[in-house]
Order: structure tokens, then sequence, then C-alpha cells
């Protein structure tokens, strides 16, 4: 009963915080871009809640609409990264063999690589867009949702119901799709939950390293990439809201996470 | 039984390897401009004829890119891994310069990481259902929930501005006027806060372990029949270090990135604000370099930490399955 | 030694055991013998303190003037290790895969009743020789040894602690014949000169006739028949005290 007030809690705070930059637009007070010289680095006030940085631009406008392109680089990668990781996780799982084993050597490889240093070499040459971000974030958060499709693809195919399926001569496809697939949702959707908030993270570490979504354009880890110089002066209030965001965005996420984990599937590292 | 394992484990981290080089040199074919322009370094003016020569022999530079990637290979091999485009100097020279301090604030922050999270997941996993079980889980989701640059910025505000009993950036330098002093204090910062964000989910994490092995029916048998609790404990969290360590072996890749970015917020000078500065300057020799070197510490980290595995699992070593 | 009284276990709504009574008197041997799942093991759990934490229980167990059930963790824990040694029904789990045997038998054992290693080498050699087991398992982890093994080295630490209390789940459903009749003359031998209580919980009639002195037949959670062998080989109540024994012939 607890759990379950607690799991709406976490739904609600993070509903309310895709509310907030869904329609930034119409809830922000300004307009993220709008400088105003004679009022740089002003501490919150009841102009402007938060403050403003070091263009005279309104933090909580930016922090909105930043709110906005962060989650949506990361929806987008989630979604590239579910469909390849379903692929190559379903091809491994249901032809077993040497197939699986090469595909998962492979996959046991590129894991050890740290995703962040293979968007970074692909930065440095691309330097793209938001689009090009969410593309390499994408390409690289596949890895974990292609062994849990794997595992639970291999898991199904021993069920009955599967092996009666195959007996009967239902096409492949539809025992892929029916049976397999969507069995495996509830394991499906905790990683993908858990890949969301490592996209989130991979966002802001790469725009607050400078080389992740052109400055121009206001994200959570843009705002924190000026924020390291602001703070020697004094500026505490353009590090600390989008961080906040951050952190209570993963936060819920997290908990949601957990609260959905079946608990004998706990270790879903395994 | 040993010699095949662990030539399994090298396999595997040649391999990773050779997928690392692909990365290497498909950076170094993908940059813009001439990709031969990397070898020569900033100052291609000034090489004598003789030298360019000798440099497009030496990485077959005129040949098909296949045996480009094996005479770059080669060279990689040998340890020569080009010149700055930006500095001039051997890649291999700035990357001896900057590794210590990253094995340094490595070694320091998985030290902490492991003794702290061994301590807390044992106190936490030995007491099922007290506050200490309760609240780790949510400590550990709170603190992985930070971002560990951002608790950066703060603690760089509140230590560095604010209070300034700590340096805000720069990794000291031991044969300077500080000493040891001064080396430390600038690892404070950068290593707490990796430390606090990532001891909570490994704490967890073994925490977890204990409580199933806890629930094994041998530790049942053991304390029905007045097996000292001390030994009871050593044997349980033995084995629940097992999955544990797996689990330290499988984060490692995601940790050292997680490591490149408190370095380069604290200007911490290591492999990682190397690899960023390489990007940032597009220093392709050096991030092809910086590269290299990132991807062989995490094959070398994972191998100890498997050969550690080895060495606790008796299943394992005597390749017993019943 | 022991009383059980209306001894009712609980799990998730499920009844394990209800209403169940029998007594261990001291210094003899009790049999209690039920089918498989009639919850003969849930019950020497109960007798330990150990039921899982799920487990509601009601009623009494007795020992010594004090209910097992009201006890503390302490207390529990202290009885357990001066009065008590249980052999359980799963031999090859019994023991932690990943430590050599030689240091737990010491642990099950010598350190125990406090006998340094030098005892215990000497002591336990004599015990692992007279249940044909050669004095290399300890050299051994647990999967390198068979089930039948593993069980004798359970038996060996009980026969080394001469407990007052010896509770045996099972111990010889791993052994062949030849071993499981040595068993039972060490067990018979120990009760003879040492004096010690035991409760064996078999599904072996053999075993019951040749060895205890008491019995109690289980069935779906409940005693059905108490008393001491002979009465009731001689004279079975219950229709499935009966149904046991015709096809024991
Ligand atoms: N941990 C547990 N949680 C819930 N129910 C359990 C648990 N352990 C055993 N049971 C149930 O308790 C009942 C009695 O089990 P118990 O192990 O005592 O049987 P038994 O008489 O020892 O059988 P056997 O001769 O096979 O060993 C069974 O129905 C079993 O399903
Ligand atoms: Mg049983």
């Amino acid at each position: 009963m607890k759990s379950r007030k607690a799991l709406l809690f976490w739904c609600s705070l993070l509903g309310l915080i895709v509310f907030l930059t869904v329609f930034s637009n119409m809830l922000a007070p300004f307009s993220p871009n709008e400088m105003n010289m004679d009022d740089v680095y002003s501490a919150p006030s009841s102009d402007h809640w938060l403050g403003t940085d070091h263009l005279g631009r309104d933090v909580l406008s930016r922090l909105l609409e930043g709110g906005k392109v962060t989650l949506a680089v990361a929806s987008g990668s989630v979604i590239l990264s579910l469909i390849i990781g379903i692929v190559y996780g379903g091809i491994s799982g249901y032809f077993g063999g040497l197939t699986d084993t090469v595909m998962m050597r492979l996959l046991e490889a590129l894991i050890t690589i740290p995703a962040l240093i293979i968007i970074l070499s692909f930065q440095a040459i691309i330097q793209g867009g938001m689009w090009g971000m969410t593309l390499l974030i994408g390409l690289t958060g596949w890895l974990v949702t292609a062994r849990i499709v794997r595992s639970e693809f291999i898991r199904l195919k021993e069920e009955e119901f599967v092996k009666m399926a195959n007996m009967f001569g239902t096409p492949v496809w539809k025992i892929l799709w029916g049976h397999l697939l969507q069995n495996s949702i509830p394991a499906i959707f905790v990683v993908t939950l858990f890949n969301f908030a490592g996209a989130i993270f991979m966002e802001v570490s790469l725009s607050f390293l400078g080389i992740g979504i052109p400055p121009a354009i206001p994200s959570w880890g843009n705002m924190l990439y000026y924020a390291q110089n602001d703070i020697l002066i004094g500026a505490w209030w353009i590090a600390l809201f989008p961080g906040i965001m951050i952190f209570l965005t993963i936060l819920s996420i997290n908990f949601i996470g957990e609260a959905w984990k079946n608990p004998k599937r706990r270790r879903v590292n395994d | 039984m040993i010699s095949k394992w662990v030539g399994k484990r090298m396999v595997m981290g040649i391999v990773v390897l050779f997928i690392v080089s692909f990365l290497s040199f498909f950076i170094m074919q993908a940059a813009p401009g001439d990709p031969a322009a990397a070898f020569y370094g900033g100052n291609a003016q000034t090489l004598t004829a003789a030298e360019k020569e000798r440099i497009t022999r030496a990485y077959a530079l005129d040949r098909p890119v296949a045996q480009q990637y094996i005479a770059w290979l080669g060279e990689t091999v040998k340890g020569n891994l080009g010149t700055s485009s930006k500095e001039g100097r051997p890649v291999s020279e700035i990357i001896m310069e900057r590794l210590p301090n990253t094995l340094l604030l490595f070694s320091v922050t998985m030290f902490f990481i492991i003794i702290g999270s061994i301590w807390l997941g044992t106190v936490a996993g030995m007491r099922e259902g007290s506050i200490w079980d309760k609240g780790l889980s949510t400590f550990s989701i709170a603190t992985s929930s930070i971002p560990a640059f951002w608790l950066g910025i703060l603690f760089i505000y509140f230590f560095a501005v604010s209070l300034g009993i700590l340096p805000s950036s720069g990794s000291g330098d031991v044969e300077g006027n500080g000493g040891v002093i001064d080396k430390i204090s600038h690892l404070i910062m950068p290593a707490s806060v990796l430390i606090v964000t990532h001891v909570g989910i490994y704490a967890r994490f073994l925490q977890e372990s204990i409580k199933i092995e806890n629930s094994q029916y041998y530790v049942k048998v053991a304390r029905a029949n007045g097996v000292t609790e001390s030994s009871i404990r050593k044997g349980v969290v033995r084995n629940a270090s097992i999955p544990y360590l797996n689990y330290i072996a499988m984060t490692i890749p995601s940790f050292f990135g997680g490591s490149i970015i408190v370095e380069s917020l604290f200007a911490w000078s290591g492999i990682g604000q190397l690899t960023v500065k390489a990007v940032t300057t597009k220093d392709f020799p050096l991030l092809m370099g910086s590269i290299m070197v990132t991807g062989i510490l995490v094959v070398i980290t994972l191998f100890i930490v498997d050969l550690i595995m080895y060495a606790m699992d008796p299943k394992m070593r005597k390749g017993g399955a019943r | 030694m022991i009383e059980v009284r209306d001894l009712t276990i609980n799990i998730e709504g499920k009844h394990i055991t209800q209403h169940v009574d029998f007594t261990i008197p001291r210094g003899r041997i009790t049999s209690l013998i039920g089918e498989s799942g009639s919850g003969k093991s849930m019950t020497v759990s109960a007798l330990l303190g150990m039921l899982p934490v799920d487990a509601k229980v009601s009623g009494y167990v007795m020992y010594e003037g004090r209910n097992v059930l009201d006890a503390s963790d302490q207390e529990m824990e202290s009885v357990r290790k001066q009065d008590v040694f249980t052999i359980f029904q799963d031999a090859s789990n019994s023991f932690n895969p990943s430590v050599k045997m030689g240091r737990q038998l010491y642990a099950f054992s010598g350190e125990r009743v406090g006998d340094t290693i030098d005892v215990f080498n000497e002591k336990m050699k004599l015990i692992l020789d007279q249940l044909g087991l050669a004095w290399d398992v300890v050299e051994q982890y647990p999967f390198q040894l068979s089930g039948g093994m593993l069980q004798r080295c359970m038996i060996a630490c009980a026969f080394y602690v001469e407990p007052a209390l010896l509770i045996a789940d099972e111990p010889t459903s791993a052994l062949d014949m030849v071993l499981q009749k040595e068993f039972i003359q060490l067990l018979i031998r120990l009760n003879e000169e040492r004096n010690t209580t035991i409760l064996l919980i078999t599904h072996d009639l053999d075993i019951v006739a040749e060895a205890a002195h008491e019995m109690a037949v289980m069935q779906q959670g409940t005693i059905v028949e108490t008393g001491t062998v002979e009465t009731v080989f001689s004279n079975p109540h219950h229709a499935y005290t009966k149904r046991l024994l015709e096809s024991r012939f």
C-alpha cells in the first residue's frame, strides 16, 4: 500500500516535469533567448524567480525550454536504442546457436567500451546538432536492452505455449511478435525506463563538456556548461536549478523503475 | 585450468582493443582534411622531404586503407601514437605525463568506493528489515541520481568559492611548493564527488547479494548447529562478493565515462580531461591516442577484477559444476 | 525432553501443520514418520526456533520447562549451540560451496565444543574412518563430493559433538543399504553409551523397527498416531498407519 502511494508520487512528479517542459512556450515568463545586458547575473527576485544568467536571460524560462530539449533528445535516443536492442537481442535469442554466441561475444566486447568515449569521438568529427546527438546516444545505448530481450526470448522460447505454437506451424513472425515480444514487454519496459535515465545523463554530460548540443540551444546540460564559470563569481542559481531538475527527473525515473521491477527479477544485470 | 581461463580472457580483451583500434583509425580516416596530416603534426611545413617520406612509408599512407590500418596498428603496438597536431609533441609523451594523475584518481576513488560499499552493504545486508537495510536502498537510489559533475559544481561553490578551503581546479604538483599536501587538496573534491555518487549503488548491490546468500540452505544449517556468527558472516560475504565483483566489472566502463567529466570539471590533468581537450581542439592524433589508452586501461582493470573473482570462486577454479 | 503441544504453523494462509502433539522422551529414540510434504521438516524448524519469518505459529514446544516458541533469538542460539545437533535433510546443500570441507567440519564440531585443531584432526579421522570416508575429504570442496559423502560428513559431526539431543531429518536418504545399516548401529550405540536423545525422521519403516523406541505418524500436517514402536506396529489405529504397515511387507 505504502509503495503504491510512493509510486503514484514519483509518477506525478515526473508527469509534472514533463508537463512543465512540454508547455514551456506558454508557461515561461520570458523568451528563453531574450537577452538583457542591463540585468546580467541578477539573483532570484520577484521579476526573475530563478535569476538571470551572464547574458541577462531568464533562468526559469531557459530551464523550462532546456528541459524540453533534454527530454526530447533522451526520448528520441531511447526509442532508437529500443528498436536496435529488440532486433539485435531478438535475433540472438530466437536463433540461438552459433549466431547467438557470436552476437553475444560482440556485445560483451562493445559493452566494455565506455559509451562516452565513442560518442566523444564521433562528436569530434561530425559535430552534429541536436538530432545528431540523439542519433549517437541511441546508437550507443541499446546494449543492455539487447541483453534483456535475448534472455527473455530464450526463457519464453522454452515455454509450453510457444512450443505448441511452433508445432501447429504458426508463422515465425507471429510467434516473434505475438508470443515472444508481447510477453517480454514488462522486462523491456523496466530496462527502457533505466535507459531513459541513462540517456538524460549522457545528454547533460556531453553538453556540459561543451561538445553536445550546440550552445545556442538551451538544454539542462548547456546551462550547466556556463554555470561552471558563473559559480566562480558566486552566481549559484545558474548551477543549482538545472541540476535540481536533472536530479528530480532521474530520481523519479529510478524510483518508478524500482517499484516496477519484479522482486524476483531484481538483478536485471545478470 | 588457469592458463586456459586466462587465455580466454586475453582473447576477449584483445577483441575489445581491436574494436577500439577500429574506432580510433576510423576517426583518423573520417577527420576533415588529409589523414596524413595527422601524423605530420601542426608543424608539417617545417618537415624536410626526407622526413615526410619516412612517415609516409611508416604508415603506408600511399597504400589502400586496409594496409594503412595494419601499418598504423603496427606503429601503435610499438608505442608510437603519432604527433599531437596542436602541441607538436609525441602523443605518447603527452599521455605518459597524464597517466599518473588518472591512475591516482581512479585508484583512490575505487579504493574508497569498495571499502565504503563493502562496509555499508554488509551492515545493511546482514540486518534484514533494519533501518540500515531500508535506508541504504533509498540512499543508493538518491545518490546515484545526482549527476557527479553537478555535485562537483556545488562543491566548488561551497569549498572553493564560499569557504575558500580547497582549490577549485588543477591537479597539484608534488614537486611544487605545496608538496604532497597540495596534491591531496586538489584530489579531495574530484575524488569525493565520484565516491559520493557511486558508493551507494555498489553497496546496494552487495546488500542484495548478501540477502540472497543469507537465505541459502547452508546458512540455516550452520546457524542451527552453533557455527559462530563471525564465521557464518565471513562465508556469506565471501560468496556474495562474487556477483558484487562481477557488477563492478560491468560498471567499470561507465565509471570511466563519469570520471572523464569530473576530470574536465576540476581541470584534473588526466587522460579524461585530455580526451575532452582533444575533441574540442580537434587534435585527432591526440584523440586517437587517448581513446586507445582508455581502452587499454578498461581492459586491464577488467582483467584484474576477473582474476580476483577467479581466485575467490573455487567452483570456477576447479571447473566443477554438479 | 521435548513436548510439542497443539503446534499449528501457518504460512501465507496455508496450514503447514495443525494441532501437532507429540513427545520426545529423554534418552530414547523417537521416530517421526510420514508422507512427503506432511510437514516433518517444518516441525523440526519449529523445534529449533528457525521457522521462516513469514510463518505464523501457535501452540507450545516445551524444552526444559521453557516454551521455545517464545524464546528470544539469543536464548535459542545458545540452546542450539549447547544441546542440539541437527542433520538436515538436504545434505548436498548443507555446506558452503566455496569453503574447504576441513574448515567446515571443524566449525560444525571441534570449534563448537572448544577443541583445538589437533584434537579435532585426530578425533575426526577416526569417525570418518568408521563411516567409510577417507581423510582426503577435508581438502576438498563440497561440490567435489557426492551427496552420500556429504551426508556422512554431517553425520560425522553429529557423532563428534555427542549432543544431548540429536535431530536427524532423513539422514540416510543418500546412503546405500550397507552404510545405512552401519549408521543405524552407530546411532543405537550413541543412544546407549551416551544416553543421547534422538529424533529420527524417516520414510523407512525398517529403520523405525530397528532403531526407534517411540514413534509418531504424521499425515497432511497432523499427527495421526503416537506410541511405542511395538504397540503401533502390533496394533495400529489410524487407516494411514495401517496402510503404511501393510505396504511394508
Ligand atoms: N519456506 C516455505 N514456505 C512456504 N511453504 C513451505 C516452505 N517450506 C515448505 N513448505 C510447505 O510446507 C509443507 C510441509 O513441508 P515439509 O518440508 O515440512 O515436508 P516434509 O514432511 O519434510 O516432506 P519430505 O518428506 O518430502 O521432506 C509442504 O506443503 C511445503 O510445500
Ligand atoms: Mg522434509
